[in-house]
């Protein structure tokens, strides 16, 4: 049975696991989860995702939810297809999971507060908060700066092979280009990653939506 | 002896003496001098370029960000003490959506609030009351969920404790004691779930320093 994807079209988590789909070259079906009729809150949906938030997914049986964790999932299943994502030499591995954490703790807090600001607070009938939004953006271009140092050493942000920890930038990394906010480009070594891993193939087919 | 280069009662210091006690891993705590601003200074920052606590060095191994340098420590040492997490490509999926939840739908609310709570107050600064009745606006349902998965099993990846459930114990902690005890103590399963981890001795040996 393939794969099931439960997810939203342009949601940047469904995109996060769709990209990694793609990269590893494993076939899946899109179920489409309609936000706005508050299906993710329906007592279907929360019986496999209690927190009500996509993306799951149904692997045969199998119900995983939380983006980053399906994505490592199907890297670890699927390690013998597609392009290598988790490196399993021991060094190489916790410097894998060294990257995967800045991502979590260093960048997605500002770009997703950025992208809710922004963005998505107006979906949901609220405003922007002008401050609240200034200072992510200000701690954002500090981590960045950060990235920029790291990235003038190695090619990724594990190393020199890409892994999961670069992909995991994509989703919100276009979203707040998209809301006009750029800071890659004014970095170089940052700006040569971001242009690296947002033209690859598997990016390029999902980006748009599912 | 792994040198570990952090703050007596840094949070993120504090989850790493956790899991090398629970490993049975004998560490050395080096004191950086946060008040001083000695983890902003270059000697520091040429190891973990982000200017942040902790980061160790296993014999001349530098890493960094606390959840990556336990993930490494626990593989490094597995089959000694506490094994924090499982290998079964089953129980090792459902750890890692357990360790996502604990990033995502718990410290993403809780971290904040006790910024704002404890860490503010410490240096001077007044709490934003307001910030920390919108977080705690988002926390409740998240530890609804909470309370609908520890209801079926122990622990928040099954019924084995696993690194994903000490993860929550430095931030969560905190929160517990600075006024926030009923909001675990009023959902009966995950209070009996939170009296369990945190009682723990590992947690006990280093909750009041590393």
């Amino acid at each position: 049975m393939v794969l099931k994807l439960y997810g939203f079209t342009t949601s940047t988590c469904s995109l996060r696991v769709a990209v990694v789909l793609k990269e590893k070259n494993v076939p899946f079906e899109f179920i489409p989860i309609d936000l706005t009729k508050g299906e993710h809150k329906a007592p279907g949906f929360t019986a496999h995702q209690p927190f009500g938030q996509v993306p799951y997914i149904d692997d045969n049986g199998l119900i995983l939810f939380e983006s980053r964790a399906i994505c490592r999932y199907i890297a670890t299943k699927y390690a013998s297809q597609g392009t290598s994502l988790i490196p399993t030499d021991p060094v190489a591995n916790a410097f894998f999971e060294q990257a995967a954490s800045i991502e979590t703790s260093n960048y997605d807090p500002f770009v997703s507060g950025l992208a809710w600001e922004l963005m998505f607070t107006m979906w949901f009938g609220g405003k922007t908060d002008e401050a609240r939004a200034a200072h992510l953006r200000t701690q954002l271009s500090g981590k960045l700066d950060a990235y920029d140092v790291i990235l003038g050493k190695q090619k990724y942000l594990g190393g020199n092979n890409i892994t999961l920890a670069d992909l995991f930038h994509l989703p919100y990394g276009a979203v707040v280009l998209s809301i006009g906010i750029d800071e890659f480009s004014g970095r170089p070594n940052v700006s040569r990653w971001w242009k690296d891993i947002s033209s690859r193939p598997s990016w390029e087919a999902v980006k748009a939506g599912l | 002896m792994v040198k570990l280069y952090g703050f007596p009662l840094s949070t993120c210091t504090r989850l790493v003496a956790l899991v090398c006690k629970e490993k049975e891993i004998p560490y050395e705590l080096i004191s950086v001098n946060l008040a001083k601003g000695e983890q902003k200074a270059p000697e520091f920052v040429a190891k973990q370029p982000f200017g942040q606590v902790p980061y160790i060095d296993d014999d001349g191994f530098i890493l960094y960000e606390s959840r990556a340098i336990s993930r490494y420590l626990s593989k490094k040492y597995q089959g000694q003490g506490t094994e924090l997490i499982p290998t079964d490509p089953q129980a090792e999926a459902l750890f890692e959506q357990a360790a996502s939840i604990e990033t995502f739908n718990f410290n993403a609310f809780v971290a904040p609030i006790v910024f704002e709570k404890l860490f503010k107050p410490f240096r001077g600064l007044q709490p934003n009351e307001e910030r920390v009745s919108e977080l705690l606006v988002s926390l409740n349902p998240k530890l609804d969920a909470y309370e609908v998965i520890l209801g079926k099993q122990k622990y928040l990846a099954g019924d084995s404790v696993t690194f994903a459930d000490l993860a929550h114990l430095p931030y969560g902690t905190a929160f517990y004691q600075v006024g926030f005890a009923d909001v675990f103590d009023s959902r009966p399963n995950l209070s009996r779930w939170w009296k369990d981890i945190s009682n723990r001795p590992a947690w006990l040996a280093v909750k009041d320093g590393a």
